[in-house]
């Protein structure tokens, strides 16, 4: 496959050029650290979509921003 | 062998002999000859034996799809010779032979296939147990074709190229060459590939009419020679596509040539649209002993004689289903072999002009028959039979032409994600729906009207040339129109088999599965075409499929209970073909950092070890213990290369608040000129990093970090405050700046010989950072850290000035006895510190609590904002958690081996690093123990590899070893 | 001797509306759960639901290595009782599964690697493990192709040698356990897809499936990489996976060349010749969760420049097939195998990573005891769920973890 990824500074490239960062959580909960249930359910749980997620990206080998995109995970490719 | 000289399609220069070795023989081939057309032409009839039985196996498609030719050409195993253009003083080798592929040792093996049915091994071998490890050996002797020496090297130039562009048209046939001229008419950039060193594809060998006093071959020059003319055109020959991706990524690999030299090339080509024009291969027909060498398929005696100019026979039996078959056995018979029959399994033939053709030459045509065995081996003779099985004739023959119709190269398009569904009219698996960008043209579609191929061309490129902006739509809808007035897909046949067992009719040559196999499998429950493969074997050897390809999945659809929904083509896989690893790797580079010191550390005697991305100075000489250069550090003065640290600029107005989010400690109560000491935990309070802090000026602040967090810190930082929105500016100076550790007592006399300032304990000490002018002219900040506990500086310095900066200290430290220290000695230094590195004494299981630096966490910042606080605030009071400790060994003045484990009855830790102290003249270590062997004073055991249940004791002892109050890093 | 070919795996049988238990997914840790239910804990009103055909996912998509030189005391035993099954299956099944008891050499290239790969060898040993550490030199005589010169970009200092471990015909696995599941009464329904588990007062109740609705008291969720998704999406449970594309290729067939398994954790490659003469290299996945099974171009270079830096001979070897299959990565590189939590009636077994084939009889084993006992064995005890919301991770790679699934 291969992936391209749509960075907000520097466009269409490689997606190699990129570093996956995690579902989009949001920011932490408010309840963050109230219980270790918590903490653990925004710092390690996964939802594991099979279809489209949103999701943050580094550009890596370019800019260096993060940014979100939204991706088919059945597919590999970015949504236009 | 003389050579048919008149062919106008010859691709052979017969006026330059090429000489090369086989079987200890000379033999020789012309310019433009293949190693197998060459070996041929030399009366080479069997190239190798088969994997499993040890059949004799010959020329059959000519076109690599099966393992019948694969030799080993100068100590590489496994060269398609049918592929591999000959070159002079080549040595060639057959494969899998014990003795001559003519007389073979292992022929015998042909007979036990009644042993050996489908998946014998698995029920086979195991009973008893005991013989299984005897019996296997013998497998794997048995198994495999080629063989490699280990000592072998590659030697050649092996090149690669990345470009992009906007159509890449696969395959240089009559559709792709009409199609890369009509995308590129519009003023788009193509590039086009094409497997065989010359353009022209089914056209290329054929002396029949295109059009009226136009033949085939004629129509190919005439293509390309109009693409020469379109610069935005560039076309790669002996170029085979190997693999495509999504988003129309394609990769290929090119052979090198005399005009562009080199041996092989790995293209990697990034386009807007796609074109696959890759035409067809023949389907096999199956029969008993339809691999026999004699059998051979229509294009493979056809290009013999027109491409080559060799007879492939001298008297012929064709059983085929394609007008191609007539045609070729037109062409040959007017070469001059003796055609014995032509046995067509159609009962729609073709075009009556080619059938009235044959009757012109005496030629008997047989309507509705086919080959049923082939006899001899050599073959002597064939026996053809009606299809239901009730006629039966035989006829002498030393070459059969066999071949069950057209299949087309789907390959490249079910890569590329295009769905593929079988076709009822043409026998085909045609493209059911396409992905974005994404173009079939040709042949492959089923269409055999020489127009109407050119004209699927035509409308694939305009189609392409739409995708990227350009071309019409009327241009496209007109030439949709000219290919809906030629002649549409031709009927093609689906599955062919003649009426036997298949005892011994090859649906794989490369993995000798038979017709019989396959109904032993689908008896044994497997249903599936892929697990039919798996099981069989069937399409997994160097053939790529090429040969069972669509028979298969129509063989186990016909032979299946329910079943038209499994009826699907296996899954194709890059590489299509077969490439060389040296092809992959290109060009192999030494990937390594060096710093400004490099040369000068390896100079001085440095051992150099690759340490993350740097290659740094680990020892000074060959006593490992480095006991000179630890006693020249407590007792004098040494220097390290530390450049490889992180080093890094954040500012701006929200600098602070970012360095307050990732470091545990409270970045506010910076003071001015002193450096503050702090860790960086992740989400799990797991200690990922430590250095040092200071601030230069008003949300100004200068960093370090760890070497191996020297790449990613940026990264981290902007990672967690990627929510907030924060203004400040993060650059990485790891490479901007050289870090020099100037340490031991008499580190202060030799620093102040290069910097005329006030250097005092009073006025510089402790933990205080300020930046000098050294020389007079190299800027440099220094910090007073003491990290292998003596008294110490960081000389942080611009990387052009390192080396005047070293030379200098170097100068001025000899009457002090200054010397190069490496990062053993290091390790050594700061473990009798107690200091740790991190990933030495810490690992995924520990928190910072753990490794004994909780102190360094502030937990009245705001706690949710730190990363890692929320894991140290759960974690703090938890028991049985892994803790770090020192130790002292008991009775013994040899240190366990780093990595050994500590152990009562069950694992309780292990040993992270553990010397011989000359300065303590003890052995001491520091191990990760479960809570509460952690305890001062507890008692412990450690197992070292190899011990034999010998245990030694060591004792949990207070940390740092050495200097408990630091006297010495504060004089 | 072969005159008969019947199914192995018998007839397919009429889906039922009630069973035992119900197991989701035919890969290799589902068939040894319903084998040994089926078999050894006589529990034979079982089914396997699998939605394509047995053997789909990672257990054909495998490089079949099989080992038992893991980091911590937890891991190692599970895989050695593991790797000490393969012998014993066969015979039980009566089903060559083909184990090459070739042994594995990992690959250390610096002393810091030497040092961490002793604590693994330290600890195989004090639980009787073979293992040993042993210098390049050593290494080279084991395997002549190697290049132990200094001139590549990890140069080889030894290996951690652990003569216990080897191949294992990875298909044969899938086709002897499913023989002998069937043998035993189990229920295997291929191209059927689970769509729902239903749960009343916290108790597993059916599944529904496109064939019909099941009842059972008992679910097994073990999909390989598609458990974390079906656990979301079914039951609201999310897992701490990220589920990664992992590539594997192999060569054309060789002559014997490579008489041991070969890893590299810094080249992050591994080889092996496969009984057919195929040389088996992989390990590479691209760090971003996808559930394509598309190979790429990128690593299949990779591939090629780092194991001709280890085996430089195979420059002259070419790759024959690329292959990629889904790893169910969790960020401490340990399983996660639970039952009767948060739900009764509900047990899982994921998170396998890349080492679900080396562990699948042992796993098959103790779940299938699980499963039927309702009591949890000792020797599972610490790969439950709860241990990331307790803070203590399994340590099974030495790592440090940070916020994506490759750190």
């Amino acid at each position: 496959m291969a992936l391209t990824l749509t960075c907000p500074v520097c466009g269409k490239r490689n997606g190699y050029e990129f570093r996956y960062g995690g579902e989009d959580k949001g920011p932490k909960p408010d309840d963050f650290g109230s219980s270790p249930e918590t903490w653990c359910d925004y710092v390690h749980m996964n939802r594991c979509v099979a279809g489209i997620q949103k999701e943050w990206w580094c550009h890596r080998d370019g800019c260096g921003v993060w940014f979100t995109t939204h991706r088919d995970t059945l597919k590999n490719l970015e949504m236009e | 062998m003389s050579r048919l000289q008149n062919q106008p399609t010859l691709r052979v220069d017969t006026n330059k002999p090429l000489s090369f070795t086989y079987k200890k023989k000379t033999f020789s081939g012309f310019k433009g000859d293949t190693v197998a057309s060459a070996l041929f032409s030399g009366g080479i009839r069997i190239f190798s034996r088969s994997l499993k039985y040890h059949r004799p196996r010959g020329l059959y498609s000519l076109d690599g799809e099966c393992s019948n030719t694969g030799m080993e050409v100068n100590g590489i195993p496994n060269v398609n010779a049918e592929k591999t253009l000959l070159e002079k003083g080549m040595q060639v080798k057959a494969q899998n032979v014990k003795g001559s592929p003519e007389l073979d040792a292992m022929g015998f093996m042909d007979s036990l296939d009644r042993a050996m049915p489908a998946g014998f091994y698995y029920r086979t071998m195991h009973k008893p147990a005991r013989i299984w490890p005897i019996a296997l050996q013998q497998v794997r002797k048995a198994a495999g074709l080629g063989k490699i020496s280990p000592d072998f090297r590659m030697t050649g130039e092996f090149d690669e190229i990345f470009p992009t562009t906007d159509v890449c048209v696969i395959g240089g046939g009559p559709s792709g060459m009409t199609a890369a001229i009509a995308a590129a008419e519009t003023g788009l950039r193509v590039i086009l590939l094409e497997a065989r060193p010359w353009l022209g594809g089914f056209f290329d060998y054929r002396q029949s009419e295109f059009s009226r006093d136009l033949p085939h071959y004629q129509r190919a020059r005439e293509l390309e020679a109009r693409m020469q003319t379109l610069p935005n055109i560039r076309v790669f020959t002996h170029t085979a596509m190997v693999g495509a991706y999504s988003n129309n990524l394609v990769t290929a690999f090119q052979i090198g040539n005399e005009k562009d030299p080199f041996d092989e090339r790995y293209l990697e080509i990034r386009a807007q649209s796609m074109i696959v024009a890759t035409g067809c291969i023949e389907r096999p027909l199956l029969f008993e002993n339809n691999e026999r060498p004699g059998v051979m398929q229509i294009a493979c005696a056809h290009r013999l004689a027109n491409t080559y100019g060799i007879l492939p026979g001298k008297r012929a039996v064709f059983s085929v289903a394609h007008d191609l078959g007539i045609e070729a056995a037109l062409d040959l018979f007017d070469a001059g072999i003796e055609i014995a029959a032509v046995a067509d399994i159609r009962d729609n033939p073709s075009h009556a002009a080619l059938v009235s053709e044959l009757e012109q030459r005496e030629i008997p045509y047989l309507k509705g028959w086919v080959a049923r065995e082939a006899l001899g081996a050599p073959l002597k003779s064939v026996s053809l039979t009606t299809l239901q099985g009730t006629f039966e004739k035989k006829l002498e023959c030393d070459l059969l032409v066999a071949s069950a119709g057209m299949t087309p190269v789907t390959g490249p398009l079910s890569m590329a994600q295009a769905e593929l569904a079988f076709d009822q009219h043409t026998g085909f698996f045609l493209p059911k729906s396409l992905p974005v960008g994404v173009y079939a043209a040709g042949r492959l579609l089923g269409l055999n009207d020489s127009r109407a191929i050119e004209a699927s061309g035509q409308v694939a490129g305009l189609s392409a040339a739409l995708n990227c902006g350009k071309a019409s739509a009327q241009a496209l809808k007109d030439a949709q129109e000219m290919l809906a007035g030629r002649p549409q897909a031709e009927r093609g046949c689906n599955l062919v088999m003649a009426p036997v067992k298949g005892r011994k009719a090859f649906i794989c040559f490369d993995e000798d599965t038979t017709v019989k196999n396959i109904k032993q499998a689908i008896d044994m429950g497997f249903d599936a075409t892929e697990l039919i493969k798996r099981f069989t074997a069937a399409g997994t050897g160097p053939g790529q499929s090429g040969i069972p390809g669509h028979n298969l999945p129509l063989l186990v659809a016909q032979h299946h209970t329910d079943h038209g929904a499994l009826t699907r083509p296996t899954t194709m896989r890059a590489p299509l073909v077969p490439t060389l690893m040296a092809t992959y790797a290109g060009t192999n580079h030494l990937m390594s950092k060096r710093t400004p010191m490099h040369e000068r550390q390896k100079q001085d005697g440095g051992v150099m070890r690759k340490i993350g991305v740097w290659n740094r100075a680990r020892y000074f000489s060959d006593d490992f213990s480095c006991r000179r250069e630890i006693e020249n550090i407590r007792n004098n003065v040494g220097m390290l290369d530390a450049t490889t640290l992180g080093k890094f600029r954040i500012f701006g107005p929200d600098a602070l608040k970012a360095l307050q989010r990732v470091y545990v400690g409270d970045m506010a109560k910076i003071s001015p000129g002193k450096i503050k000491y702090s860790a960086m935990c992740n989400e799990d309070g797991c200690i990922i990093d430590d250095g040092v802090v200071v601030q230069r000026g008003e949300n100004d602040y200068y960093f370090t970090t760890s070497t191996a967090r020297a790449g990613i810190t940026v990264e981290w930082i902007r990672y967690h405050t990627r929510y907030d929105g924060w203004d400040f500016n993060l650059v990485n100076l790891t490479d901007a700046f050289g870090v020099i550790n100037l340490a031991g007592p008499k580190a202060r006399e030799v620093l102040s010989e290069v910097i005329d300032a006030d250097i005092s304990n009073a006025a510089f000490p402790f933990a205080a950072y300020q930046e000098f002018t050294a020389l007079d002219t190299i800027p440099v900040r220094i910090m007073r850290l003491g990290f292998v506990g003596e008294l110490s500086y960081e000389l942080h310095v611009p990387g052009s000035w390192m080396e005047t900066l070293w030379d200098a200290l170097s100068e001025a430290g000899k009457p002090f006895g200054i010397a190069n220290f490496g990062l053993e000695t290091q390790n050594v230094l700061r473990m009798e510190k107690g200091h740790l590195i991190i990933g030495s004494e810490s690992e995924q299981r520990t928190t910072l609590h753990d490794v004994g630096l909780g102190g360094l966490w502030d937990r009245n910042k705001p706690a949710v904002d730190t990363v890692g606080a929320v894991a140290l605030q759960q974690t703090e009071n938890q028991e049985k958690r892994l803790k770090l400790v020192g130790f002292k060994m008991k009775n013994t003045r040899t240190p366990p081996k780093d990595g050994s484990i500590v152990v009562d009855d069950r694992i309780r830790g292990h040993v992270c690093i553990a010397r011989y102290s000359h300065t303590l003249q003890e052995a001491v270590g520091m191990a990760l123990v479960e809570d509460p062997l952690h305890a001062v004073g507890t008692e412990i055991s450690i197992y070292e590899d190899e011990c034999q249940g010998q245990l030694v004791s060591a004792t949990v002892v207070p940390m740092p070893f050495y200097d408990p109050k630091g006297e010495r890093l504060r004089s | 001797m072969f005159d008969r070919h019947k199914p192995l795996w018998g007839k397919p049988p009429a889906l039922k509306q009630s069973y035992d238990a119900v197991i989701i997914g035919g890969g290799l840790h589902g068939l040894a759960t319903a084998y040994f239910l089926a078999r050894h804990q006589g529990m034979q009103n079982i089914a396997v639901i699998e939605k394509k055909y047995i053997g789909f996912g990672g257990a054909g998509r495998n490089t079949a290595i099989v080992r038992a030189n893991q980091r911590t005391q937890q891991n190692v035993p599970l895989y050695k009782e593991a790797l000490d099954l393969w012998p014993v299956l066969t015979k039980e099944l009566d089903y060559n599964l083909m184990f090459f008891n070739c042994g594995n050499l990992n690959l250390l290239h610096s002393e810091a690697a030497m040092s961490a790969a002793r604590m693994n060898i330290a600890s195989a040993q004090f639980q009787g493990v073979e293992s040993h550490l042993i210098d390049a030199k050593t290494c080279k005589e084991m395997m002549p192709a190697l290049n132990i010169a200094e001139d590549i970009t990890y140069p080889i200092f030894g290996a951690m040698f652990h003569p216990p471990g080897g191949i294992v015909r990875h298909d044969a696995v899938v086709w002897g356990l499913a023989k002998g599941a069937a043998k035993y009464g189990c229920h295997i329904h291929q191209h059927t897809e689970v769509t729902g588990i239903n749960v009343e007062n916290g108790k597993i109740v059916s599944v529904d499936t496109d064939q019909g609705k099941i009842n059972t008291p008992r679910v097994l969720l073990t999909a390989g990489g598609y458990s974390a998704a079906l656990s979301y999406h079914m039951l609201g449970i999310k897992l701490p996976i990220s589920v990664l594309n992992i590539q594997a290729m192999v060569t054309q067939p060789l002559k014997p060349l490579l008489n041991h398994v070969i890893s590299s954790g810094a080249y992050h490659a591994y080889a092996n010749q496969t009984l057919k003469g195929e040389i088996a290299t992989g390990a590479h996945m691209d760090a971003w969760p996808n559930y394509t099974t598309q190979t790429t171009a990128y690593y299949i270079r990779h591939q090629a420049q780092a194991i001709t830096e280890m085996l430089p001979c195979l420059k002259g070897v070419k790759f024959m097939r690329h292959w990629s299959g889904l790893a169910d990565m969790t960020p401490d590189m340990a399983p996660i195998m639970d039952g009767n939590h948060p739900i009764e009636g509900y047990y899982m077994n994921c998170g396998w990573g890349y080492f679900g084939f080396k562990s699948c009889t042992a796993t098959g084993k103790y779940m299938a005891q699980f499963m039927a006992t309702d009591e949890c064995p000792e020797i599972l005890k610490p790969f439950h769920l709860g241990r990331y919301a307790e803070h203590r991770l399994m340590g099974e790679t030495a790592a440090l973890v940070t916020y994506s699934p490759d750190n």
